[in-house]
């Protein structure tokens, strides 16, 4: 890896999802080096796990083909996958990172074909389906991974299975000897895109996430909707593989509550309101969907799609914060709680429950590898105190996709500004 | 001389909101309230309340004075402290409910007969004879709190439970015959009517 | 032609290719079918060996076009990723192997589906030129921006930080935009707790003191011409004076109007000046400057006041604004404080229905208010009450369940926000439309034009709904249809200043991305980086206007011969023109209506009776390919009859492919594309659309050649139908089997 140039005029960003990609391809297309660490085998975070986007309804991997067309042209743009930012000194134009690159066990020769897959026969909870499906220890991270190289699992290392997937691969691809290795970097900005992560539903015990195999996540869901995901895109409860046409979905499930996240997550409104869509679509019948919620927070345009969706007879939506959840003998979760609109009480059962859990900062306060502003919600401030370091996307807030894209867009900037002044064309 | 009631509707006029946070244990805390209604979901009482807790704190802010204070839904409360655990805005529920009713039998205009009431009235007595409850007396007081018939009758079902505890060694029977008291009386005695002159003379400041 | 090119095709002989086909019968064909000048075979042509046997041949042996028999287009790009000359791509392994089973039985026919891909892609190849810019372009790096409220400062002193001009027109004499009216503002850093300087005056003092921005008062954009990169402006003051400045490209902010209340009379607005907007709030707190506000009727202090909350918002009444205008809420919760912060006495009550305080800044600040003590009641207005001394606000109390009054000294509106975004020319021709066939005369409401450009298809940026420019919104939220100009701030959306400056600094960002486009000659979003751009010929061209009426993105002028005018820099490389052009006149250097129809034409045609139909498929590269690519790969097949070719979009297929498809003995043909209604996610906006519209009348054509319309079908394919592309496919083969073979087969 030695034969990655950086300088005090190259621009790092940690963080490949939506964020991360946005504000790498734009100051790459802008004709500044640019450097993508990514701590995952691929590009694509979160939005790549989504199977629609609100209020479109369209294909976030859509969006995804452009943006990875993008980045396969962009001779100003190096990416480095399975890397993680250990830590970084300096100042603003001037900055080291340490990078830690975890071994693929697999070099640019894989062509993707598929080979090693088929001989290993070790299986490990599949992270691309939050776990909701296993996949080989050689795998392929999802159908759109990119870059389009296989990964070794590690616990397959020292295995009969490794030596079988090294056989089997025709390219000389797979080089069991990988070893982890620690890279300097030099930058003149750092970009941090480094998003978020669903809320630990676990940890809000009336709900019994932990205890009911019927009451979901909203990331969860999102992966049971999409064709190519563990289900087949069927809506299924978990317990029993019936199909889940009367659903409830809790909002603020760890968001708005000094218990759990303080913050207002933004997206988990709209995002029930597009699940309800997956489910009154799959089943136009007799589907059935009860929002629990305290405030609708359907912003701007937003309130077009709110508004379709309370046109559905078959979708009702009740002020409430649900209680508890228990469960009945037929594995179905029974909602209990008061309808704070006229204040009655109701205990109703569902076939699935869909917890909308919050977004989590993914940001360590504690570890975070140099000294910059975090505030109590664990978001990245925007103060100059941060020198060259910018925030991009949910690592400033709770944002959704194209709030984030936008943000993106003007941390590029940032950035350039100051790699410009340090190539002393900037103010 | 205007009863206290009249006097703090004279002062407050028809904020309620600010009567509640300037007179009632933890009012402050009302306005937090978000209206999730988690707390009402969340009391095992929950069917008991004519008004649940967000609703109460709905009202308050809405200046319904006389229909939470006549309301016998916070007597209600067994402090089991659901709704504080599951509160989003950590609004320490219980002890708001708890201060409204102490607040309205301040003045003089909580519900009557209400068992809860009751029931404090007499633990109170009982607790200050001796500076220590006394289970055995608590419990028979209670049992024969609607007559001597219902007392026996009563007394005779909860039987069992009474000679279990005796048995751990709960309860004493000798109880009934004065029991353990704290060393020095007078001196509690003493300490609470201090405490009762300073919260009449505090409720005095602000309701004069 | 041109005679000096040197075609080179590459057979690779990884990932199974080797074993599954006859790549030596491959080469042959190359070679004699498809007429290259070499052929080379490689087992791991992505390999950096194989990638150097391509590279030499272009140094040394001056190959000038390469046909890569291989895999996909979309893997292993950057390999093949090779700098002036022209690269097609021959899909074999995800088009062919993958997409087959691995039988004996299907191996003579796989073979045939391989020797197809190789012949198209040697003819793609051969007819193909590696593009280059064309030199119309310059760079000049002042931005144009339209709008000096908060978001166009906010753009002009980021573009300026970035080493960049930037010159801002402002319609009225002052800087800072509605804000400039605003006492305090909603504070944009934790802990969002108290309302905050509006910074505005600082951002002027920057302004004034930058010498990269230079500041028109007073003036207007009265004509704006050109292209990304050459952009020319006429700026007029009010006086008339007319100065007339080049620009690399525009940011539009050009803000927004406050909603006229008047139209909310039953909430008292117009019949006591206790009645007020937010806007007209923030003047009474500047008065006010922190002391007691006073009451306008009266004079009063003021110790009572209601915020009516989605006041002729969210709301489908006439006249009434149908969307959430997003700021209202925290507007509301900071104007409470205005009082709350004076006199902790004064009640304030917000009257919602949905309280709409997002993210992390939304709910502290909530919180914040709370604390404070504003109240916060769910409801719905229904009236106000205008009285001689405190005025009556009638609403329904959703928690309480009943109909409730209040007295207060002032009601204030929380109204909306009505983009200022020019008039909507699509609107306007649909209302015309009506007006016609409604018999009636046309009456054209005056709005004024923000931009005038000299567009031939209109004025300003096309709007989406509601009045604020349409953007692609999800993805690519900067994406106009205009190329070059970007708006930012409430012209986009409704939006706070927080997110104001955001939305401007990223809009700085895009403008300085398109001029440095624009200086190389490369294509803008989404094919950033194409150096492709149209070219025509004008001698075959009878001016019927076609192109310029459906290039989505309005790059396309008339000149004074009235000849179309392609202005590349505007260009987004779709071939939308390229597949409207009756006369095929129009083509891009490695895209074309020959680079495509040769591929159409080169497939070997079975005769009638072999019983081997061939379906041509015509796939957006976008989504239907990748769809396609990824049910190969995920061993979802489909029929060995399919000849699959990419195009640009749905838009660039010219209906002579079609026509000479089924002249030449095509037996079903299939369109796939990107969906096309408001929710449209065609990344060139109307190409799936118009190639719908152009589609609708191929059924001519068939009748013409008597043949069955369900021989061609035109299908909205996502990139997420990995399972349906290829059914869709198979349906058409079972289409054939049903109405019978081709008999045009020569």
């Amino acid at each position: 890896m030695s034969d990655i140039v950086a300088s005090n005029e190259t621009i790092v960003v940690v963080g490949g999802g939506i964020s991360g990609m946005t504000s790498a391809l734009e100051a790459a297309e802008c004709g500044k080096q640019v450097i993508l660490i990514e701590k995952n085998p691929s590009l694509g975070g979160r939005v790549a796990q989504l199977y629609r986007y609100f209020p479109k309804m369209c294909h976030p991997t859509c969006g995804m083909e452009i943006n990875l067309r993008r980045a396969r042209y962009n001779r100003n743009l190096r990416i480095l996958t399975m890397a993680e930012v250990t830590e970084v000194t300096g100042k603003s134009g001037d900055y080291s990172l340490r990078v830690l690159l975890k071994p693929r066990f697999v070099n640019e020769n894989c062509t993707a074909c598929g080979e090693c897959e088929k001989v290993v026969e070790a299986e490990f909870g599949d992270e691309f389906n939050y776990g909701m499906s296993r996949r080989k220890g050689a795998y392929l991270p999802y159908n759109m991974a990119y870059p389009q190289r296989y990964v070794i699992d590690e616990r397959i290392i020292g295995t009969e299975d490794a030596g079988k997937a090294k056989d089997a691969c025709r390219y000389d691809a797979i080089d069991l000897d990988m070893q982890a290795e620690e890279i300097e970097l030099k930058a003149g900005a750092i970009i941090w895109a480094t998003g978020w992560q669903p809320y630990d539903a676990s940890r809000i015990q009336p709900y019994g996430y932990d205890r009911y195999q019927n009451v979901i996540t909203n990331v969860e869901f999102e992966r049971m909707a999409d064709p190519q995901g563990p289900t087949g895109g069927r809506l299924v409860r978990p317990s029993d593989g019936e199909e889940a046409r009367k659903v409830a979905f809790i909002q603020c499930a760890g968001s708005r509550d000094r218990n759990h996240l303080r913050h207002c997550s933004r997206i988990c409104c709209m995002s029930s309101l597009k699940q309800a869509r997956y489910v009154r679509e799959a089943f136009p019948e007799d589907g059935m969907v009860d929002i629990y919620y305290i405030d609708i927070r359907a912003i701007d345009r937003f309130e077009d799609f709110y508004k379709k969706i309370q046109e559905d007879e078959k979708v009702s939506f009740i002020k409430s914060k649900v209680a508890s959840i228990i469960k009945d003998k037929e594995d179905n979760p029974v909602l209990q709680g008061v309808d704070t609109e006229g204040g009655n009480r109701y205990e109703t059962s569902y076939d699935m429950v869909i917890l909308a859990t919050g977004m989590q900062p993914s940001i360590n306060r504690e570890a975070f590898p140099i000294d910059i502003v975090i505030n109590q919600d664990g978001f990245i401030e925007p103060d100059e105190k941060n020198g060259a370091i910018f925030a991009s996307g949910s690592a400033a807030d709770a944002l959704d996709v194209n709030r984030s894209v936008q943000h993106a867009t003007a941390a590029a900037l940032r950035a350039i500004q100051v790699v410009n002044k340090t190539a002393g064309a900037g103010v | 001389m205007m009863s206290i009631n009249t006097v703090m509707v004279e002062k407050y006029r028809n904020n309620f909101l600010r009567e509640v946070e300037a007179n009632v244990e933890e009012g402050e805390w009302v306005k937090m309230c978000m209206q999730c209604g988690v707390c009402a979901g969340s009391c095992p009482l929950g069917d008991a309340w004519e008004h649940p807790p967000q609703e109460i704190f709905m009202m308050i802010r809405a200046g319904k004075r006389e229909d939470v204070l006549t309301s016998d839904s916070m007597w209600m409360c067994t402090s089991c402290y659901n709704c504080i655990v599951r509160c989003p805005r950590e609004l320490p529920i219980t002890h708001i409910m708890h201060g409204l009713a102490h607040y309205a039998r301040r003045l003089g205009i909580q519900p009557k007969n209400n068992p809860t009431q009751w029931f404090c009235d007499v633990f109170w007595n009982n607790m200050m004879k001796k500076g220590r409850v006394n289970e055995l007396k608590l419990g028979l007081s209670l049992y024969f709190k609607n007559g001597f018939l219902s007392g026996i009758k009563e007394s005779l079902k909860n039987a069992g439970l009474g000679l279990n505890m005796v048995k751990a060694r709960r309860m004493s029977p000798m109880d009934f015959f004065g029991g353990h008291g704290v060393k020095d009386i007078s001196g509690l005695q003493k300490m609470i009517k201090k405490a009762q002159e300073l919260e009449a003379d505090r409720i005095d400041r602000h309701g004069g | 032609m041109a005679d000096d090119k040197k075609i080179a095709a590459y057979m690779c002989k990884g990932c199974g290719l080797g074993e599954r086909l006859d790549v030596d019968e491959l080469k042959v064909i190359a070679e004699r079918e498809g007429r290259v000048d070499m052929v080379r075979e490689h087992d791991f042509l992505c390999s950096e060996a194989g990638v150097q046997l391509i590279q030499n041949d272009i140094d040394s042996e001056d190959v000038t076009n390469v046909a890569i028999c291989a895999c996909s287009r979309r893997s292993k790009t950057e390999a093949f990723n090779f700098e002036n000359v022209a690269v097609a791509r021959g899909n074999l392994r995800e088009g062919v192997i993958w997409a087959r089973p691995d039988t004996d039985e299907a191996r003579e026919l796989t073979q045939e589906m391989a020797a197809d891909y190789v012949r198209m892609a040697c003819f793609e190849s051969k007819f193909s030129n590696a593009p280059k810019s064309s030199g119309e372009q310059s760079r000049i790096d002042n931005v144009l921006v339209v709008g000096g409220g908060m978001t166009g400062m906010t753009a002009a002193i980021e573009i300026a930080r970035a080493g960049y001009k930037a010159t801002i027109v402002e319609k009225t004499g002052t800087l800072g935009g509605h804000l400039a009216e605003v006492w305090k503002d909603i504070p944009d850093r934790s802990p969002y707790a108290d309302p905050v300087d509006t910074g505005v005056a600082a951002m002027i003092a920057a302004i004034e003191s930058d010498a990269r921005v230079t500041v028109h008062l007073n003036s207007t954009v009265t004509r704006t011409s050109g292209a990304p990169g050459r952009f020319a402006a006429d700026i007029s003051t009010e006086s008339g004076s007319t100065t007339t400045e080049n620009f690399g490209a525009i940011v539009q902010a050009s803000g927004y109007k406050d909603y006229d209340a008047h139209q909310l009379p039953e909430l008292g607005y117009g019949k006591t000046p206790d009645v007020v907007t937010q806007a007209e709030l923030e003047k009474l707190a500047r008065e006010a400057d922190g002391g007691p506000i006073h009451r306008p009727s009266d004079g009063k202090e003021i110790t009572s006041v209601a915020f009516v909350q989605c006041a002729g918002q969210r709301s489908d009444k006439k006249g009434h604004l149908p969307y959430c205008s997003g700021v209202c809420c925290m507007a509301s919760i900071k104007q409470a404080m205005y009082f709350k912060d004076n006199n902790s006495d004064i009640d304030t009550t917000v009257i919602y229905t949905d309280l709409r305080t997002p993210g992390a800044p939304g709910e502290d600040f909530y919180r914040s208010g709370q604390k404070k003590g504003v109240v916060f009641t769910k409801g719905t207005v229904h009236e106000v009450v205008v009285g001689s001394g405190a005025h009556s606000v009638k609403f329904k109390d959703l928690i309480l369940d009943e109909d409730a009054e209040m007295a207060v000294d002032l009601v204030v509106l929380a109204t909306g926000q009505v983009p200022n975004s020019g008039p909507d020319m699509e609107q306007i021709s649909e209302d015309k439309e009506a007006a016609k066939e409604a018999g009636e005369e046309y009456v054209e409401v005056p709005v004024e034009s923000i931009l005038n450009l000299d567009y031939r298809q209109g004025p300003d940026i096309p709007q989406l709904a509601n009045g604020f420019t349409d953007s692609h919104f999800i993805c690519f939220p900067y994406e106009t249809r205009r190329t070059g100009i970007y708006t930012a701030g409430p012209v986009r959306r409704p939006m706070d200043s927080a997110q104001a400056k955001e939305d401007g600094t990223g809009a700085a960002m895009k403008a300085i991305h398109a001029l440095e486009d624009a200086a190389q000659g490369r294509a803008a979003h989404p094919r950033s980086g194409d150096l492709s751009f149209p070219q025509f010929r004008k001698e075959g061209c009878t001016q019927c206007k076609r192109c310029t009426v459906e290039c989505p993105f309005g790059a396309i002028n008339e000149d004074e011969d009235r000849y179309p005018q392609f202005n590349e820099a505007r260009c987004r490389r779709c071939g939308t023109c390229m597949g409207a052009c009756p006369v095929r006149v129009i083509s891009f250097e490695n895209y074309s209506v020959e680079t495509v129809g040769q591929q159409i034409k080169n497939v070997e045609m079975p005769d009638e009776f072999d019983e081997k139909p061939r379906i041509l498929v015509l796939a957006c590269e976008n989504d239907a390919y990748p769809a396609l690519d990824m049910a190969a790969r995920n061993g979802n097949h489909y029929s060995e009859f399919s000849r699959v070719i990419p195009v640009r979009c749905l838009g660039s297929i010219n209906t002579i492919w079609i026509t000479d498809a089924l002249n030449s003995g095509y037996d079903g043909i299939i369109l796939m594309g990107c969906r096309k209604d408001d929710d449209y996610q065609c990344h060139f906006v109307r190409g799936s659309y118009l190639a719908n519209a152009r589609m609708s009348k191929i059924d001519d054509t068939l009748s013409q050649l008597n043949l069955e319309p369900e021989r061609v079908a035109t299908c909205e394919v996502a990139i997420t139908d990995v399972e349906r592309a290829p059914k869709l496919i198979n349906d058409m083969v079972e289409t054939v089997a049903k109405v019978g073979m081709n008999p045009f087969k020569f």
